[in-house]
């Protein structure tokens, strides 16, 4: 610790603190272009300068360590002569085209300026100028560098942060033009991180080109709806219709950074496809009726059904007190146990996968991952399902210089970040995770581990196609640190085989007295919340115990057999998600009584006999949960279109309409209920997390959910997946694009504007094997379906593996697999 | 006086290790090869030598900086970038005499502990690059350089790496940007080069003529080395004479002739008769101009700090009664803003700014106010930049400024030269 | 397209460095020498993936230097007169007016038979032997009228 003077105030810092956030932390601001606390410094800008006795110039607070017993002056005239000084230099180029920027009334330069002068212009040379016309650089990004003050965020964010590397500085002195190569437009990760840092308006969002004023906006605080990361957001609307979401500097985990969903994909809400009026089924034909027609309809058809028979599915993107009512209406007003919260995975895995994931045990923060000597990352491909998570690993891994070890059948971009990546077959993560048990175990066989021997080693070794090499590295790694993040994805849930390995390997990791950590990394914003809440057939709100019921699969079975008498459906394209093609659409066809509760017309919905139009995010008011167990808040800043309601309202209603006391009647009463009732959320609250987290900065704490008190999840086995043995050359995986996030981001239109089209990615080596360039059209034709779409190759991905995401309409991946069908075999062909 | 630097110049096939060798070259290496490397350092140190790229910082204190850790990489870079306008000097050396800057670095990476030295030469530089690399096959081939040379266990590599027009290459934390292959923009400092410097690493950077001087310091003795010139700043030096004298070049001299030595005796005096001295810089277009009063101050570091200005790379320019000083100004300042690397605000934004006032001026649109305008964003810019680029802009402007005030008046009110 | 030479020659140069990306100011030199004075994206995007770096990496690093001409092709002389404050004070404006006259064009332009490109630059560290200039890779010094038209005529 150091002590310092700043303006006459004593204070106590760290070792090696910067003067700026000294200054900053004894309560004087200090103007900055170039700095930016994620980023390595640079120290150009010169804004920060300040004076320091005894020292004849000026120094830049924002490179420069305190030392103790330094004295600092942060206001003395001449450093504010220095700053209204470096303003006037950077007012010498710049184009002064306010009016028409798109920046303009929160632009940083402009506030500067008014602030710290000059204020009075001794321009009178002209001025050079990059270009005459603002260009657009991607679908979502337009320039101009005219209005650039050169501090290279934009950049650095690009190459530091996100990894990319798209953008460069071109030319020299003044010059300088931070831009793409050669101004061309740019093929890179879109997700605007550069205009989010650029402080005037150089960078700017595309979509949003003069459609309003920042004084117009009106905004709400709160948090992406798309993947389970749980990016803190800004999203603003003017006139009813949401304008731009945006990040806020160290505010949320994600700080500055969002990925192109978050920032450019909230626009679905204003999509004029929205269902705004409820729907009942009358002669085979959906017509407008009102609210209370259509409880009454779902009472009268509810009424007297033996709730064995009735079943209930939610989505993971609801709010945690709309899945907890839901799971309530269920289980307590209709007394049935069939409860999910996913089309896609099995309750078995999610069981296990919660269980061997220790989510039971409370939240873990993701900066107390990056603290540890080991990340393993498995089971998930970071780089685009979670992205922001793919930057905080880059950007930490830089500088502190952890061991990340990556394993991932298909090549991403965090594997630049690592020291390790094994290339392993798909759905052999238990292969990878027994082959480092076995290796850790050294020969000295653990209780557990009995029977296992070399031969075994080796079969594992094959079956992940990973070399014993690289094994013994990652093993030598892993027994060399004394505390270990293992970060799993849904991977585990598609296969689930490799929960038991993770737990095995959790567990021994932890017997050799090794710290150990482990976060999901999940899909859907809500998903953990879900779990949490009680939205499965196996456990109840906080993993208790409960009558066991059917899962997805189960209430889809019985309804086949004609067994489900009513399904109630919330925010989840059951029909469209589902493995197969044809096998939901039938089942849900013989439910005797289909509601169906969402913002568009999904094909599930289309079969309803009830459709009842719920809201977006933006519409309502709650918390989320995200795969951190970390509970967030999400604010109301629009109104539901037409008639349509926020679904914690219409799941109570139809709850009233049964017993008049169901309830509680407000989104904050249910969350009290929730306190009360779910031990491990007796913590959370409405207020921490829209507050600047200025204490504990990125990582609120507080708002990590607590272990439950006896979670009632187990981790289990499960069998090896099988892989079909059609011959074809290519082994399907999925997931969602670095664009889309589940269906509903195809309800975006700039997201659509980025990517509309189905595209299949395979290796570079593959592609070039098969005389095919990415890019092509081409036909993934597999067993039971086949669909043309783009090629895309990736340079490093393992051979014979090919990717669809689940998210395109145009080629429904689902189709591409079997109800209990083993992994799909696909061929490529180039479309002639 | 004997010369060390300049003594093959002129001579024919100067540059062949043939001759080189025949004329003494690489004994002092062979002998270094022989001493404990701390006794080179302390040798430098010894002899007082200051570097001649422009700071004159202590070449010894400099080495001795360099962590002793033998398992670390460290590298030497030679500075041979030299872009100051007016000076010529390394060009001098690696022309005619490659081989005494190969067996200066030679020793030099020995007494550090370096076994892979670069050469960054100026882009434009394209028949030095040739013949230093050249010389440098030569020097392998005779066991010079490359691995256990002369049986010492020493392993020494030297490359030539390439510039390609940019002044600011030539400040030290730029240089090794460029040589990893980012853009020439200084690197914070802390930490020093000494300690991170090329791929992170600890590095030693130095002048072309400097690294000359080591051979000579290792065969005569550091006292033959500090008993010439003045006792803080010793050693010889070699100016570069451009402009307006009779004789200009490279002149080899001990530390601290004067200007009017230089001028007057060495280069034959002024070029044109009836066109007397009417200013000249001394060290290179940083270095704030002196008049004729000055010509008697020696020209060494810290005499002409003492007179405001400096020795910089040891570039005379010689002015006379013809040369306009706005004209002179304008060039220079264009120069700076032409080379700022754009990095920090005050030079990048600074300095072009200066520049047009200045064309303004010049062409004869100058107004009311101009002079104080440019003091102003003088004061701006000065002390408040990055590196010393912008601080160099300045104090080139502020001495012509302050000695030729009323040519730059004369300027703005009447929209034409005072001396034409 | 770089020619196999060249990319030879980049490979050689590899050799220097401790990191590939080192080689990119030799490499964008070998690429612009062979295409007769200036380089090209395509050669950039090449080099980018020699080098393993992202092609506007390439691009920064080569556009901070002024002797590397990007999409600006010369002509085959380039002309290259010093400007700066040594050459000035010993008449480079003459010399470089004396160009424009004798070549029929403005300093920055190429002649129309594509043979030369007249431009002027900052010190070239020939001080004193000023004025001087230099035609591709050679220098020429202590410049005047004569000199330069017994050049000009060599030049084919
Ligand atoms: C803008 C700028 C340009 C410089 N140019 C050169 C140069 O061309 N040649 C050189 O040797 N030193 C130059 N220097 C000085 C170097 O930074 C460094 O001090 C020198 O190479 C150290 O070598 P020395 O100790 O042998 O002088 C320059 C410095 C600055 C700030
Ligand atoms: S003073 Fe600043 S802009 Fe100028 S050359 Fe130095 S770092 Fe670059
Ligand atoms: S904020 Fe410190 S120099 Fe830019």
């Amino acid at each position: 610790m150091v002590t310092v003077k700043i303006n006459g105030k004593e204070i106590t810092v760290e070792d090696n603190t910067l003067i700026l956030d000294a200054a900053r932390d004894a309560g004087y601001e200090i103007p900055t272009f170039c700095y930016q606390a994620d980023l390595m410094g640079i120290g150009s800008c010169r804004m920060c300068l300040v004076e320091i006795e005894g020292q004849k110039k000026l120094q830049p607070s924002c490179v420069t360590p305190v030392l103790h017993g330094m004295s600092i002056n942060t206001d003395s005239g001449t450093v504010q002569t220095a700053r209204a000084g470096v303003l006037e230099f950077l007012l010498a180029n710049h184009a002064m085209d306010c009016p028409v920027c798109d920046k303009g009334g929160e632009c940083e330069l402009q506030d500067m300026v008014h602030k710290h002068g000059p204020h009075k212009g001794r321009h009178a040379e002209p001025k050079f100028k990059f270009h005459d016309k603002d260009y657009v650089l991607s679908p979502v990004i337009i320039k101009n560098s005219n209005r650039c003050v050169q501090c290279m965020k934009c950049v650095r964010v690009c190459r530091e942060v996100v990894g990319q590397n798209v953008l460069g500085a071109l030319g020299r002195g003044d010059h300088q033009e931070p831009t793409s190569f050669f101004r061309a437009f740019m093929n890179c990760e879109m997700d605007g991180n550069c205009i989010e840092v650029c402080p005037v308006g150089c960078f700017m969002r595309l979509p949003y080109r003069y459609k309003s004023r920042p004084w117009d906006l009106k905004s709400s605080d709160t948090i992406c709806p798309y993947c389970a990361t749980g990016c803190r957001m800004v999203i603003e609307e003017r006139a009813g219709t949401l304008m731009r979401a945006k990040a806020q500097l160290g505010v949320g985990l994600n700080s500055e950074t969002l990925c192109a969903r978050g920032r450019f994909g909230q626009d679905f809400v204003n999509n004029p496809e929205r269902i705004n009026q409820p729907l009942v089924r009358r002669y085979g034909k959906l017509e407008p009726v009102t609210w209370e027609e259509a409880i009454s309809h779902i009472k009268e058809n509810l009424t007297a059904l033996d709730g064995d028979k009735i079943g209930g599915i939610a989505s993971p993107r609801l709010t945690n007190e709309e899945l907890y009512l839901f799971q309530k209406l269920m289980r307590e007003v209709l007394g049935s146990p069939n409860i999910d919260s996913s089309s896609r995975f099995s309750p078995d895995a999610v069981e296990g996968f919660v269980a061997a994931t220790g989510m039971g045990e409370g939240g873990v923060s993701v900066y107390d991952c990056m603290e540890a000597d080991t990340v393993l990352i498995i089971g998930t491909h970071l780089s685009d399902e979670n992205p922001v998570i793919d930057y905080i690993v880059r950007r930490i891994s830089a500088s502190r210089r952890m061991n990340v070890i990556i394993a991932s059948p298909r090549a991403m971009k965090l594997d630049s970040s690592a020291n390790i990546v094994l290339r392993h077959n798909v759905a052999s993560e238990n292969a990878v995770l027994t082959s480092l048990v076995i290796g850790l175990n050294e020969g000295k066989l653990a209780d557990t581990l009995k029977g296992m021997h070399e031969a075994q080693l080796d079969a594992n070794l094959k079956a992940s196609g990973v070399s014993a090499d690289l094994i013994s590295t990652v093993v030598n790694r892993l027994a060399a640190s004394s505390s270990i993040a293992i970060i799993a994805g849904t991977d585990f849930l598609r296969y689930p085989e490799g929960i038991s390995g993770l737990g095995l390997l959790k567990d021994l990791l932890k017997s050799r007295g090794k710290k150990v950590t482990v976060m999901p990394v999940l899909d859907r914003a809500n998903q953990r919340g879900a779990w949490e809440m009680g939205v499965h057939p196996g456990f109840g709100p906080g993993y208790s115990e409960t009558r066991k019921g059917l899962g997805t699969e189960g209430m889809l079975d019985a309804a086949m057999k004609g067994e489900l008498e009513a399904l109630y459906v919330v925010g989840s394209d059951v029909a469209s998600m589902y493995p197969g093609d044809d096998f939901a659409r039938t089942a849900l066809s013989k439910v005797g009584f289909l509601i169906v509760q969402d913002m568009f017309m999904t094909e599930t919905a289309r079969q309803a006999h009830v459709v009842l139009p719920g809201a977006a995010h933006a519409e309502k008011d709650g918390t989320y949960t995200n795969q951190e167990g970390r509970a967030q808040v999400i604010k109301k800043l629009l109104t539901a279109p037409g008639r349509a309601k926020q679904d914690i309202n219409i799941i109570r209603a139809i709850g009233e309409s049964f017993d008049r006391s169901f309830g509680p009647k407000h989104f904050a009463l249910v969350l009290d209920e929730i306190r009360k009732e779910v031990p491990s959320y007796a913590d959370v609250s409405l207020s921490f997390n829209n507050k600047r987290n200025t204490d504990n900065k990125l990582d609120n704490r507080g708002a990590l959910v607590k272990a439950a008190a006896a979670p009632a999840v187990k981790v289990k086995s499960f069998n090896p997946a099988s892989v079909e043995t059609s011959g074809a050359r290519f082994i399907l995986t999925t997931g969602n694009h670095l664009f889309h996030s589940g269906r509903s981001s195809m309800k975006s239109e700039t997201l659509l504007g980025l990517l509309k089209g189905a595209v299949v990615e395979i290796s570079e080596e593959d592609a070039a094997s098969l005389g095919l360039k990415s890019g092509e059209k081409v036909r993934v034709k597999g067993a039971n379906f086949e669909a043309q779409m783009t090629l895309l190759t990736k340079k490093g991905t393992k051979s014979g593996v090919a990717f669809i995401a689940e998210n395109f309409d145009d080629a429904p991946v689902n189709r591409y697999f079997r109800r209990g069908g083993g992994i799909p075999r696909v061929d490529i062909i180039k479309t002639i | 006086m004997e010369k060390v630097l300049l003594k093959n110049l002129g001579k024919p096939g100067s540059h062949t290790l043939a001759n080189y060798v025949a004329s003494g070259g690489y004994k002092a290496f062979s002998t270094a090869l022989k001493m404990k490397p701390d006794n080179i350092i302390q040798m430098v140190k010894d002899s007082g030598l200051r570097g001649r790229g422009g700071a004159g910082f202590s070449t010894g204190l400099k080495w001795s900086f360099i962590p002793k850790d033998p398992t670390l990489q460290k590298y030497l870079c030679c500075n041979a970038d030299e872009g100051e306008p007016g000076t010529f000097k390394d060009r001098g050396i690696i022309d005619h005499d490659p081989h005494l800057l190969i067996e200066g670095m030679a020793i030099s990476c020995y007494a550090i502990g370096a076994s892979k030295s670069y050469i960054y030469i100026r882009g434009e530089f394209v028949f030095g690059a040739e013949r230093l690399q050249e010389a440098i096959d030569e020097a392998y081939a005779n066991g010079y350089l490359g691995k256990n040379i002369q049986g010492s266990g020493f392993d020494l590599d030297m490359y030539v790496h390439r510039g390609f027009g940019a002044y600011i290459c030539g400040e030290e934390t730029a240089l090794l940007e460029s040589i990893e292959g980012y853009r020439a923009q200084p690197r914070k400092k802390p930490p020093f080069p000494a300690l991170a410097g090329l791929y992170g690493k600890p590095t030693v950077i130095n002048n072309v003529e400097t690294l000359s001087c080591i051979p000579a310091i290792v065969e005569k003795g550091p006292e033959w080395f500090s008993k010439m010139g003045p006792v803080k700043s010793p050693g010889p030096k070699i100016y570069c004479v451009s402009g307006h004298v009779k004789k200009p070049g490279l002149y080899e001299l001990p530390m601290g002739t004067t200007a009017r030595d230089i001028i007057y005796n060495h280069c034959g005096g002024m070029l044109r008769d009836g066109k007397p001295l009417k200013a000249f810089i001394p060290g290179g277009v940083s270095a704030p101009l002196l008049m004729p009063a000055d010509l008697d101050t020696p020209l060494d570091f810290d005499s002409l700090a003492a007179k405001g200005t400096m020795l910089g790379s040891g570039a005379v320019i010689v002015m006379d009664t013809s040369t306009c000083m706005v004209k002179t100004a304008y060039i220079i300042n264009r120069f700076f803003s032409h080379e700022s690397c754009g990095k920090c605000t005050p030079c990048r934004d600074g300095t072009p700014w200066l520049t047009r006032i200045l064309k303004r001026i010049e062409h004869g649109e100058g107004r009311p106010g101009d002079l104080e305008l440019l003091d102003g964003v003088c004061d701006n810019i000065f002390g408040r930049t990055f590196c010393p680029l912008g601080d160099g802009a300045v104090m080139a402007l502020r001495g012509a400024l302050k000695n030729f005030r009323e040519e730059f008046q004369y300027h703005i009110d009447h929209k034409r030269c005072m001396v034409s | 397209m770089l020619s196999e030479q060249a990319k030879q020659e980049i490979l050689a140069s590899l050799k220097k460095y401790h990191d590939k990306r080192s080689a990119v100011m030799d490499a964008v030199r070998i690429a612009q020498k062979e295409n007769g004075g200036h380089v090209v994206k395509r050669d950039m995007e090449e080099i980018a993936e020699i080098l393993e770096m992202q092609p506007v990496e390439v691009n920064a690093a080569a556009a901070f230097y002024t002797m590397y001409r990007i999409d600006k092709p010369v002509g085959r002389h380039h002309i290259q007169v010093c400007r700066n404050i040594s050459c000035s004070l010993m008449g480079a404006e003459h010399i470089i007016k004396h160009l424009e006259r004798s070549l029929g064009i403005k300093t920055g332009e190429t002649t129309t038979d594509h043979r030369i490109t007249l431009s002027t630059v900052e010190c070239l560290g020939s001080c004193g032997t000023a004025p001087m200039m230099q035609v591709n890779d050679e220098y020429y010094e202590n410049l005047t009228e004569a000199k330069i038209d017994e050049l000009l005529k060599k030049m084919a």
